[in-house]
């Protein structure tokens, strides 16, 4: 049985972890814009490539595009934390 | 050519009518996405209703930076969500040529089924109309029997079933008598 009071798990000297919040929001913004522009990639192709109506497909490709960069900036403008 | 058709026209071939699933079905698959996008601006009431949370609710402020941030990712995850469904719910169709019926499912990206029956091998064409609603609005499922390998199309959720049923009755009546079948 140990006589001593637990002490706290501390990271060997020289080793240090720094994480803000506002790094970590940026990184969940950039994976979370990452995988968004595959998905759009993927859903535009299909659009492109199997809707046989350019009328219909251009329209809702530019309408996500916008509304996504419309969110995306709301999205940024929340993560310039000091 | 970048736009190229979902699949090959014969010579003279005409398309007749597309069929889609019936608008208001494809508004009900965006009801839950409505939901979610609704649901980060309700929580901090909803958090205030619930006597222990409610010091909860005063943490979510979307005019600070963190949780703006969190909802504006939340909101591009759920609109991307509900492009996707207005993606595949464009991708499935039946078109009606005068020659055949084409049924275009799409099951996911890159999962696609292209299957078509010559109107001359139709040998049945059933619709069912089930429900107050879906009687008021004219909304059914269509189910075509052929006689090839494929036994049977199909097309649940459509508007007109039976006029579209009509249409194809007499597009294979016609054919039949061209073919001599």
């Amino acid at each position: 049985m140990p006589d001593q009071p637990l002490q706290p798990f501390a990271l060997p000297q020289g080793i240090s972890i720094h994480l803000s919040a506002g790094s970590t929001i940026g990184w969940a913004l950039l994976l979370v814009f990452l995988i968004w522009a595959v998905y759009t990639l993927v859903a535009s192709y299909h659009w492109i490539r199997y809707s046989h109506a350019p009328a219909v497909a251009l329209p809702a490709i530019i309408a996500h595009l916008a509304v996504s960069a419309a969110l995306m900036s709301f999205a940024l403008s929340g993560a310039l934390l000091p | 050519m970048i736009f190229s058709p979902a699949f090959e026209l014969e010579s003279g071939e005409v398309v007749i009518h597309e069929a889609r699933k019936h608008w208001l079905l494809f508004v009900f698959e965006l009801l839950p996405y409505a939901i979610l996008a609704i649901i980060p601006f309700a929580l901090p009431g909803f958090l205030r209703l619930v006597g222990p949370l409610s010091p909860y609710a005063d943490l979510i402020n979307y005019g600070e930076p963190l949780p703006r941030a969190v909802l504006g990712i939340w909101l591009l995850v759920v609109w991307t969500s509900a492009w996707g469904a207005l993606t595949r719910y464009y991708l499935n169709l039946w078109i009606l040529t005068d020659r055949r019926i084409v049924e275009i499912t799409q099951y996911h990206y890159f999962d696609r089924e292209v299957s078509s029956v010559l109107l001359n091998r139709v040998q049945d064409v059933t619709t069912e109309v089930k429900g107050a609603l879906f009687s008021l609005l004219d909304i059914g499922n269509i189910h075509v029997q052929s006689a090839g390998a494929v036994d049977e199309f199909h097309m649940n959720g459509i508007g007109s079933p039976e006029a579209l049923r009509d249409i194809i009755l007499k597009k294979a009546s016609e054919n039949s008598k061209t073919t001599g079948v």
